[in-house]
């Protein structure tokens, strides 16, 4: 008898595969307490947490805590309906005046996810005869974002401006607007874009604006955590910047900021805007908080880059092939799927948390055990991290490879 | 719909050319063998061979039009327009 997820037998195929050795099941982690930043239970076992996007560690900053306390006892703890109707408080708008304080930009809109950010703008900001011209290694909310929009999709190659350039000049001639969409840094190897490149080459086209998505790069990168562009110094040539506050701002919640005088005419034609309830009152007041807090996160943004060094240097030395440059994401690669869960499982049992990612989700058909750091990492955490990862390697024959390969 | 109308014998050449190297079950490359089903093109090679058609024909395949170009006479179709402008 054909059923409804017949379609789907492929995946639970694929998933059967992954736990078939009786091992812990990655797909089926549950943190049963959070000690803290850096550390929970898992499988009654304390676990280093080097796989989430706790950046800055801000997620129990006790000014933020206190305010999200305040929050709940003063606005309940929800507001049961979207932005548009009855669910923007006070501290929604308290909130976007903040983020147009730390972007420096005119007009900040929020969001009830990162995800829901870029589906919305990209679904809306581009019409009929108009051009959207993307990395082709943009996240899932992106791609999700621009199917759902009139215009032309277009990807260029990863982090190639000449490719970028090569796409816009084909369209030179055609009236609509384009629209380039990137990532200040990218999800799973950590790389940045070449934005200073792909900022000269905007600026020889008519009617190219850009777009950047700086959900891994705020609170990481530039003096006052504004991500890639303030780094490269050109954050007056990226028209619109998307962002999340459940990566380095340690809550939840997506937002777009810009300096265009009509970009508010977006509140009223995002979907994803006006049919999707807001963000609790609890989440929005510690927003806020901890965007002060990344603002004035120089001491962090220091210690995550020592830590990064640190880990992705100890991983090098050990013999493991790690695909990541110094970056805030250390992605280790496996030599197939079978091996990276085998290596993720003996991680977990160690004590070790990671992210274990595939394609299609990761670039060049990688299968990755992904680390990513947080400030709040001690130096003997790493240490700990790092001497893990060689043993469990060890066991699977994974340093002697690397050696060989590099011998020969 | 993107892909119905002529295209030339020469078209069809670069592309099997193009595609030989993505064949890996060596199956025979007609005009209506599907990247799918027939050459078990998941999104990644999809993606990678669309590339090397771009850069072979100096074009942007959008990627709207892809659900339309199952077969690679369909390809050859689109190619063309796209090249005509």
């Amino acid at each position: 008898m054909a059923g409804i997820f017949d379609r789907f037998a492929n995946v639970k195929t694929q998933r059967a595969a992954i736990v078939s050795n009786g091992g812990p099941d990655p797909f089926n982690v549950r943190m049963d307490q959070v000690l803290s930043q850096t550390e929970a239970i898992i499988g009654n076992r304390r676990t280093i947490l080097c796989g989430t996007n706790n950046s800055l560690g801000l997620t129990f900053a006790p000014e933020a805590l206190k305010a999200a306390h305040d929050a709940l006892d003063d606005f309940g703890t929800g507001t049961t309906g979207s932005r548009m109707l009855n669910g923007t408080y006070s501290g929604h708008k308290e909130l976007e005046y903040a983020l147009c304080d730390f972007f420096q930009k005119d007009h900040a809109i929020v969001f009830s996810t990162g995800f829901l950010a870029n589906a919305g703008v990209l679904s809306t900001l581009m019409g009929p005869g108009d051009y959207i011209i993307m990395d082709a290694d943009c996240h899932a909310s992106i791609y999700d974002g621009v199917r759902q929009s009139q215009a032309e999709i277009i990807r260029f190659k990863h982090n190639d401006a000449a490719d970028l350039d090569k796409r816009l000049a084909r369209l030179a001639d055609k009236p609509g607007n384009k629209l380039i969409v990137i990532e200040g840094i990218y999800s799973m190897l950590g790389d940045k874009a070449p934005l200073a490149e792909i900022v000269a080459i905007k600026k020889k086209y008519a009617n190219t604006y850009l777009l950047s998505d700086e959900a891994h790069s705020m609170g990481v990168l530039g003096r006052y955590g504004r991500g890639l562009p303030e780094e490269v110094g050109c954050e007056e040539d990226v028209d619109f910047i998307v962002g999340t506050f459940s990566k380095s701002v340690g809550t939840v919640g997506g937002f777009v900021v810009s300096s265009y005088p009509d970009f508010e005419m977006l509140r009223y034609v995002c979907r994803a805007y006006i049919f999707t309830a807001s963000l609790p009152p609890s989440v929005v007041a510690s927003a806020k908080v901890n965007l002060g807090l990344v603002k004035n996160g120089g001491a962090l943004r220091t210690r995550l880059m020592r830590n990064a060094k640190m880990l992705h240097k100890g991983l090098v030395d050990a013999g493991l092939k790690v695909a990541s440059d110094i970056s805030p994401v250390v992605a280790v690669v496996a030599p197939d799927p079978q091996t990276c869960v085998a290596f993720w499982q003996g991680l977990i049992e160690a004590g070790v948390y990671v992210n274990l990612a595939f394609p299609p989700a990761t670039p060049h058909g990688y299968s990755l055990l992904r680390c990513s750091l947080c400030a709040a990492h001690t130096e003997e955490q790493i240490k700990q991290v790092i001497g893990i990862f060689t043993e469990v390697a060890g066991k699977l024959g994974l340093l002697e490879e690397t050696k060989r390969v590099a011998v020969g | 719909m993107a892909a119905s109308g002529d295209y030339s014998p020469e078209t069809f050449a670069a592309l099997l050319e193009l595609l030989t190297p993505f064949n890996k079950t060596g199956v025979d490359l007609k005009p209506e063998t599907r990247f799918s089903e027939d050459l078990n093109f998941d999104s990644l090679v999809v993606m990678e061979f669309v590339a090397t058609v771009e850069d072979r024909f100096d074009i942007s395949v959008p990627m709207n039009m892809l659900p339309d170009i199952t077969t690679i006479a369909q390809l050859a179709v689109a190619v063309e327009k796209i090249v005509k402008g």
